[in-house]
């Protein structure tokens, strides 16, 4: 029984609908695409009461398919004006899949923070302003043990940054062990919530159903060929590169091959790279507690487990995770390359409910701006406690990267659309920078991960110089929209693009759920039918093409240690989407 | 001729410190090729993914090598 629970800020009253008909078979991204274009006027203020904010689980979330526990969170979003959705691995949106709830629609405005929560029974309501003000970590035991224990429920909070309506501010869900630290973190979704007044959700699915499968026989052959698939390939199979040394592998490889922004986008090449790296945490980590530590997964059902922790010399858990985005972030691009500080500023950003990676980028801004030297770790976590006591300093850092530019008189801010890069340089690296700058969501690499073809030797072997890249931006759009559609994790890639039976096994658990008869072009029109509704809103909200443009200093300052600049002719990007 | 070698990921086993990234030098006779520096560390052939020599990923074991060139060697490794 899919339905819809839709909710209204402003009375506090909460409804069920069926799933309207126009939106069959649609989930995750595409569902929460589809509700933002259709219901949200496009030039409507963010954190205005017409802006909405959506989540939605997967196609196969909920099922036995494997490493498929993604929630998909959608609106408006305040860093780049443009339509968003940030996904992320947590059991919350499996017990919304099984309570049947394709989608919760937030909508209106309270006065006050409220506390939301979903059960079997429908939705209730009760105040949050106790909750407000606290770090994450204070937050989420006490309210697990008044939940009835993370057995019974999983919670997606807001931190004080969304309180404060932030636009670097995430979405906080619970990982499998109940630490507050998996993160729909892009785009300032975390404000959106809080402009509502939504503080927190409560997912409590006792009493649910399994999630319906039209076909089983259909449904487990494509499970087997996908499950074979991850724990076949060699990054993604139990010890593997990610389970032993966490996403953070990348560090040292992008770094040797000239594209790890750092010092804010001034070179390719950090000196402290290896310090900083998941082989430095790893041997890290069996230093300090003294055996092997393989990662873990973030959510129920993932076989890859990639999710790493880092231990205090004294052994005691520091923070988790330490991604690949959030080592570069808070360390290389911030010239940091001790490992306890990049943890500490990794913590905080869980603590106060910050994208790690727009909170890197901002550091790196106002070090160039002059607040502190590259390589203050110190300093640094200063800075972010500013931004946790909500100081008009730390409003500024937590509005993002080009906000804390403006204010500071840079010129050298590494964004699309208004949203820091992440990190891979694009001068380095043509094929992500297309992808960066036609992006509907800003400068991201989720994306289009081109990286797999472009530097990883994974779907093929292509030189990263060669300029030639507009087709493989756009087929990597299409299918990742796809991906994010079916609530799998996005690392299913590596397997399913190399093993084509691990590809049509991710097409046959859609079909065996829904009772679809997908194929492999189904893949290509879905993604590009998801690609147009949100270009489509992001034109209607003022977009034009010459926002599909890398910053200007790319153009004239060339990177070390290749010395390249950004070459590609704008006609060329603008063949991406044919625009 | 002398060239500068880092070893990543499970490869660090064979670098002389054992930690990844590490650099360390190897001499190699001039003309000597990316197979034979391969011969040299002792790594199995078919464990490596990925050479980038100097920034610029390489794909011809046969590339030969010029003194000074950095080399950097991994097995398969992904993230995001």
């Amino acid at each position: 029984m899919d339905r819809i629970l839709r909710i209204n800020m402003t009375d506090r009253s909460a409804s069920f609908e069926p799933m309207p008909k126009q939106y069959e078979n649609r989930a995750g991204r595409w569902l929460t695409s589809s509700i933002i274009h259709d219901e949200v006027p496009a030039t409507c203020h963010p954190l205005g009461p017409n802006n909405k904010l959506v989540f939605s689980p997967g196609i196969v979330t909920g099922t036995s398919s494997p490493t498929s526990s993604r929630i998909s969170v959608g609106g408006k979003s305040p860093l780049t004006g443009g339509i968003k959705e940030a996904n992320a691995g947590t059991g919350w949106g499996r017990r919304l899949a099984r309570l049947g709830i394709r989608a919760v629609i937030i909508e209106g405005r309270a006065d006050g923070f409220w506390l939301l929560k979903i059960t079997k029974n429908g939705a209730s309501f009760e105040t949050a302003d106790a909750w407000t003000g606290k770090k994450l970590s204070e937050v989420y035991p006490k309210l697990f043990e008044r939940s009835g224990g993370h057995k019974a429920v999983d919670i997606c909070s807001i931190g004080i940054a969304g309180e404060h309506r932030m636009p670097a501010a995430g979405i906080c869900f619970n990982d499998q062990n109940a630490r507050p630290t998996r993160y729909a973190g892009r785009g300032g979704l975390g404000a959106v919530m809080g402009s509502k007044g939504l503080k927190m959700i409560v997912v409590d699915d006792t009493g649910s159903d399994d999630v319906p499968v039209a076909n089983k026989e259909v449904f487990n052959g494509g499970r087997k060929n996908m499950a074979a698939a991850l724990t076949e390939h060699a990054i993604t199979k139990p010890k593997g590169a990610l389970n032993s040394y966490g996403t953070a592998v990348l560090v040292n490889i992008i770094n040797e091959a000239g594209a790890l922004p750092t010092r804010n986008f001034r070179s390719g090449r950090f000196e402290g790279a290896a310090k900083i790296a998941g082989e430095a945490i790893f041997e890290g980590n069996k230093e300090r507690t003294g055996s092997e530590l393989y990662n873990h997964a973030c959510s129920p059902g993932c076989i890859i487990a990639c999710s790493n922790t880092w231990h205090r010399p004294d052994g005691s858990e520091h923070t988790s995770c330490v991604e690949y985005e959030s080592a570069w972030a808070l360390g290389a691009n911030c010239g940091i390359d001790n490992l306890d500080q990049v943890a500490e500023l990794n913590l905080l950003c869980n603590e106060y409910g910050l994208d790690t990676i727009e909170i890197g980028g901002a550091l790196a801004v106002a070090m160039e701006g002059g607040l502190a030297a590259f390589g203050d770790g110190k300093r640094a976590i200063e800075l972010v406690h500013e931004i946790g006591r909500a100081t008009p300093l730390g409003k500024i850092l937590g509005a993002g990267a080009v906000a804390t530019g403006k204010v500071f008189g840079v010129s050298r801010v590494p964004h699309v659309k208004g949203q820091n890069m992440p990190a891979y340089e694009p001068r380095a690296i043509k094929g992500i920078g297309m992808t960066y700058a036609v992006s509907t969501m800003g400068a991201d690499h989720t994306s289009g991960y081109t990286i797999a073809p472009e530097m990883l030797g994974v779907s093929g072997k292509l030189d990263p110089l060669n300029p030639d890249k507009a087709e493989l931006a756009r087929n990597f759009q299409y299918a990742t929209a796809f991906i994010d559609t079916t609530g799998h994790c996005l690392f299913i890639a590596f397997a399913i693009l190399d093993i084509a039976s691990g590809f049509e096994g991710m097409v046959e658990e859609c079909n065996g759920v829904l009772g679809t008869k997908w194929t492999a072009e189904d893949v290509a029109r879905i993604g590009k039918e998801i690609l147009d509704l949100e270009l489509d809103f992001n034109h209607r909200a003022g977009f034009t093409k010459l926002d599909d443009r890398l910053p200007e200093f790319m153009l004239y300052e060339p990177l070390p240690p290749h010395n390249v600049v950004w070459d590609i002719a704008d006609s060329e990007i603008d063949q991406v989407f044919g625009q | 001729m002398r060239v500068e070698i880092r070893l990543y990921a499970t490869f660090a086993q064979y670098a002389p410190s054992q930690r990844a990234g590490d650099p360390f030098s190897a001499q190699l006779h001039d003309g000597a090729t990316l197979a034979d520096l391969v011969g040299k560390l002792r790594i199995p052939e078919e464990s490596i993914h990925l050479v980038i020599i100097n920034g610029r990923i390489v794909h011809d074991r046969c590339q030969s090598l010029v003194d000074d060139d950095r080399v950097g060697l991994f097995p398969p490794v992904g993230g995001g």
